[in-house]
């Protein structure tokens, strides 16, 4: 089935909202002759990306995420701004389906002319839907929106992942669940370029000052990506809508500090290049697990490791070894 | 006395019937979590919390009142409302000449949320599931004819309860009435808006003052009136079994004690004016004695605040039979179901009743439905003889014991509320609302497995199904009645006074101030309900729900015997990603001001379950806002809820707003209280498929694939 790239091309490029998620579907499809068509359309968008602020936000669930994201939405949009969230939901179920239930908490923003948001199911592969989320990034800043917002869970490996995708990553928490941050990895903080304390309202002020205080020392503790950037700790209340502008503010800054020297543009050209990589390991890993003598084997060598009677290392020889054969 | 002497000798009779097997296999273990036994004896009654007490007494088990129905029966009140005052005051004056002792007012979405009649998010919601009232103008044709010093009034609003009860205070005005001579009751619970009905305006915050204010106003003015309701019902009615019924209703209560508390007022001045109302589902025994262990709970709870009054820890309660539990199919059996849950409240000692009609399910009732409810309530006060003792039952065994299982259950769950903070904080936690969900989605696997029977409808089927009888339609010209009576309004009235009073409204809001009395100058010069709820608004803000939704819990529900259904739709949904490139995607929406999410909930989780993917709109939803999320998220389907009476407005209008998107590829469904005599209605507008209430989830699961495989599959 040959798929007609063409009015999905024209469509995106126009700010069509229909033709733009249909895009989107491709990208996120299982077929390969989607997956093609989408690789098709994505390359010749190309010449219109790059123009947007690229933001990734985590947080662990409960830290108010959609809320964040429909009050910072809202005021960006009522700024000017054209802003398309894309939200990766983990929620999937023993069956593979899910509930993407984001946009219940997005009320206003999800109603908003100059708003695009796309909620996709991970079905319980955080690393696939990432893998595709970029290239989805890239189609929404052909369609014209300037402000990319990713918002993924911080209890997987996708946050990493969209972190080397983003000029600005997020880190939302909130005061007084505990200074053992929050079961966010110690790997997260490291990639931050800013941690925000949310719901900083009402008795909930002190508190949330208090913490900010905890995670700037905690954050002196660790090496900062960039000699240019210390992240700062924040605090906002996504409900009284305070503090939002100071971390655009702050977004701004930073993208006036990177570009300046140079930086913005390096990490764009390396997370290309690591992009490339990653694909092609990713690609190298489908192809060799899809070789018939691969499928055939794994199994058998997987039950005489388990039964001892062969080392994992010979084992992982063996298998490998089938390389060598599709060489010639 | 311990163990009956002769027991052994009956478990051996029984194992005998049972051939062989110990009676213990009878045992029953309810929804609830608690161990139903088949024989009960006076063992049973050893060690409970209070057996033998007397009514009138703490802790009040055998109810509030000495006499109880001996002395007088309970108030039939039957809820009701419908498109203009005019018809919903003639409906009245009927009902009330024919018996029914007070009145219960219904308001229809746009009223609940605060939007007056031509306000354009409102639309489909006018007059459709209560009577619409935009100015204390349509209060008074609503009350026309009838005597507020002597008529008690009841309203359900919780979310526009400033301008309703200051609208109906000033009816009564201009009625000559003074405010110490009302009586009834307002529902004005909005913890329990935020748990299940979502009929909300304001946060949290603000709305708790404004709860406080009108108890701080009505202790002063209207002694007899009673400020709170405080509602179990929806809860029942989005799932919620017995006990948590019982537990996040009274929590509610405790709640709600805690803040006028905390403004300055004395227990003794507020609480004896607290009155509940609780839901009364199809488990005849469980909801017997779910009141009277709510009686002896709420007593229990209030002794932490050492009233002086006993009526201040005695709880007096208003009861609904459950309109979940009416059938679209076979309707007819709705009136035996309304009968034995009527007897259930009678029973558990109400102190009112709301009797369902038995065409609930398929749409308004009508003169002739109204009448059987009615006098379902009648036959029981009149010719069955049980209002003669009081708490016939006391003393039952299995009643008695039943009765403090509730207890002892509800009581662990209102310890947890205690430990996240009290309700408020509870439900911000999102814990209430997770419990009555899950149990919402169990019970629904239950019915689709036959486990729980539901006669015309998983058992006992009709081969076809006819509507013999007319069902109520609210004509869309409702509107146009409204919108042209606001303009009259407001061409008529004095533009320089209603500005200056909603000013000071505004300025009360903002500065402090009795939000009540505030509002009634307001009233008097004629500002809308709209305007005066926006006065308030422009410094409270709207609420935003946080919807959250479970997974699993409807498909752990099947037992493994029944798991092929749903391992059938599994594989198909494994197979369509196969071929598709992607799971079914489907959108669950509610459109208009309908708040009941019950449904949409449950379909969400279980097609999750099923192997869906399923996104979930907000709530309050325009037609043109669910085509745009439906085509940003680029769903196959589009699953429209309806309870409200809005489906042949809302559902079409979102059709035609796909289109204009150039998405009418996306699939319409449509489900809720739709009347079958809607269905080709609604097939000509487009709708691919309805589904009524009572259709099994697995039913309309497959429907659904379905029609998508047709489309995506070839």
């Amino acid at each position: 089935m040959q798929i007609d790239i063409e009015p999905y091309i024209e469509g995106v490029q126009a700010g069509n909202r229909l033709l733009l998620a249909r895009t989107i579907t491709l990208i996120e499809s299982t077929l390969p002759a989607h997956q093609q068509a989408a690789r098709s359309i994505v390359d010749r968008l190309l010449p219109k990306t790059g123009n947007s602020v690229r933001l990734g936000i985590t947080g662990v669930p409960g830290a108010g995420k959609s809320t964040f994201i429909e009050s910072f939405g809202t005021m960006l949009t009522s700024m000017g701004h054209k802003v398309a969230v894309l939200a990766i939901d983990p929620s999937s179920t023993r069956s593979g389906g899910s509930i993407l239930g984001d946009k219940t908490r997005m009320e206003k923003l999800s109603v908003d002319p100059n708003a695009f948001i796309r909620p996709s199911p991970s079905s319980g592969n955080l690393g696939g839907v990432a893998r595709k989320t970029r290239e989805v990034m890239l189609a929404c800043e052909a369609a014209g929106f300037d402000v990319i917002i990713i918002e993924t869970v911080g209890v997987g490996q996708s946050e990493t992942t969209v972190a080397s995708m983003v000029d600005f990553f997020m880190v939302l928490m909130i005061a007084g669940a505990g200074d053992e941050l929050q079961g966010i990895k110690k790997g997260v903080l490291e990639v931050a370029d800013t941690i925000v304390i949310n719901k900083a309202d009402g008795d909930n002020v002190l508190r949330a000052e208090s913490a900010q205080k905890e995670y700037q020392a905690a954050l002196h503790l660790l090496m900062p990506q960039s000699p240019h950037w210390n992240p700062p700790v924040l605090t906002c209340s996504s409900l009284k809508s305070t503090g939002l502008d100071n971390i655009w503010q702050t977004i701004l800054d930073h993208r006036n500090k990177l570009t300046a020297c140079g930086e913005l543009a390096e990490k764009r050209r390396s997370q290309t290049l690591d992009w490339m990589s990653f694909l092609v390991n990713e690609g190298l890993r489908d192809w060799f697990y899809s070789l018939d003598q691969v499928k055939n084997t794994l199994p058998l060598l997987r039950k005489r490791v388990e039964a001892e009677q062969i080392s994992p290392t010979a084992a992982a020889a063996e298998l490998l070894s089938i390389l060598e054969q599709e060489k010639n | 006395m311990s163990v009956h002497p002769e027991k052994e000798k009956w478990e051996a009779a029984a194992s005998k019937l049972m051939k062989g097997k110990s009676p213990d296999v009878l045992n029953w273990k309810t929804p609830e979590g608690i161990t139903v036994k088949p024989l009960y004896t006076a063992e049973d009654l050893e060690g409970l919390d209070a057996t033998n007490t007397l009514p009138g007494f703490a802790p009040y088990v055998r109810g509030p009142m000495a006499t109880m129905y001996a002395g007088r029966p309970w108030t039939i009140r039957q809820y009701a409302g419908f498109s203009t005052a005019k018809e919903s005051n003639e409906f009245y004056r009927k009902n009330l000449a024919a018996g029914q002792k007070g009145l219960s007012v219904a308001f229809d979405l746009a009223t609940h949320r605060g939007y007056d009649s031509d306000h354009p998010r409102v639309a489909g919601d006018i007059g459709k599931a209560g009577v619409a009232i935009d100015s204390v103008e349509d209060m008074k044709i609503l009350f026309d004819g009838i005597p507020l010093d002597e008529m008690s009034v009841s309203m359900t609003m919780n979310g526009a309860v400033i301008p309703i009860l200051a609208g109906y205070i000033v009816a009564a005005e201009e009625q000559g009435v003074k405010h110490e001579q009302l009586q009834g009751t307002i529902q004005n619970d909005i913890l329990k808006e935020y748990l299940t009905r979502n009929t909300y305006i304001y946060p949290p915050e603000p709305s708790m003052r404004i709860i406080s204010d009108i108890m701080s106003f009505c202790s002063k003015e209207m002694p007899k009136y009673n400020t709170i309701s405080i509602s179990g019902y929806h809860m029942m009615e989005a799932g919620a079994n017995s006990v948590l019924q019982t537990a996040f209703t009274l929590a509610d209560g405790v709640e709600y004690v805690r803040a006028a508390l905390k403004s300055g007022m004395d227990v003794d001045t507020f609480a004896p004016r607290l009155s509940f109302f609780f839901g009364i589902g199809m488990n005849f025994f469980m909801d017997i004695a779910m009141l009277r262990a709510a009686r002896l709970l709420w007593h229990r709870l209030m002794s932490q605040f050492n009233p002086k009054n006993p009526k201040s820890s005695m709880l007096r309660t208003h009861c609904q039979t459950s309109g979940w539990s009416l059938t679209e199919q076979d309707p007819y059996n709705n009136v035996i179901r309304t009968t034995l849950e009527a007897m259930s409240a009678v029973l558990g000692g109400t102190q009112s009743l709301h009797t369902n009609s038995f065409d609930e399910a398929i749409g308004l009732p009508t003169d002739f439905s109204a009448r059987i409810a009615r006098n379902t309530q009648i036959i029981i006060q009149e010719e069955s003889q049980v209002c003669k003792v009081v708490d016939p039952l006391g003393g039952s065994y299995y009643i008695e014991s039943l009765t403090q299982a509730i207890v002892d259950e509800a009581q662990k769950i209102i310890d947890e509320v205690e430990e996240l903070g009290g309700m408020a904080k509870a439900i911000e936690s999102g814990m209430p609302k997770m419990r009555v969900e899950e149990s919402a989605a169990r019970k629904q696997a239950r019915i689709d497995q036959g486990l729980d029977v539901i006669v015309g409808v998983n058992k006992y089927k009709l081969a076809n199904e006819k509507i013999d009888f007319e069902v109520r339609e609210v004509p869309a010209t409702v509107r146009d009645e409204q919108v042209a009576r606001l303009k009259e309004i407001k061409a008529s009235r004095n533009p320089i006074a209603v500005e200056k009073a909603l000013t000071d409204l505004t300025n009360a809001a903002k500065n402090g101030g009795n939000l009540l009395e505030a509002a009634l100058p307001a009233v008097r010069a004629r500002a809308t309900l709209g305007e005066i709820s926006d006065a308030m608004e422009s410094v409270f803000g709207r609420f935003t729900a946080t919807t959250r939704c479970i997974s699993g819990a409807y498909a752990s529900e099947y037992s493994d015997k029944n798991k092929e259904v749903i391992d059938a739709i599994r594989k198909r949904c494994d197979n369509f990603l196969e071929k598709t490139g992607r799971r079914p995607r489907m959108l669950v929406t509610k459109m208009g001001q309908d708040g009941h999410d019950r449904g949409i909930k449950v379909i969400a989780s279980s097609y999750a379950d099923l192997g869906f993917d399923v996104d979930i709109s907000p709530m309050f939803q325009t037609p043109a806002e669910a085509a745009k999320m439906a085509v940003e998220n680029d769903v196959h389907i589009v699953g429209a809820s309806s309870l409200a009476a809005g489906h042949k407005t809302l559902v079409p209008a979102l059709i035609e707003e796909l289109k204009k998107l150039g998405a009418d590829d996306i699939i319409v469904v449509a489900g809720g209280v739709i009347p079958p005599g809607d269905y080709d209605y609604l097939y000509d507008k487009g709708v691919k498929a309805v589904f009524g209430p009572g259709t099994p989830i697995p039913e309309s699961a497959d429907k659904t694939l379905q029609l998508i495989e047709k489309k995506y599959i070839q």
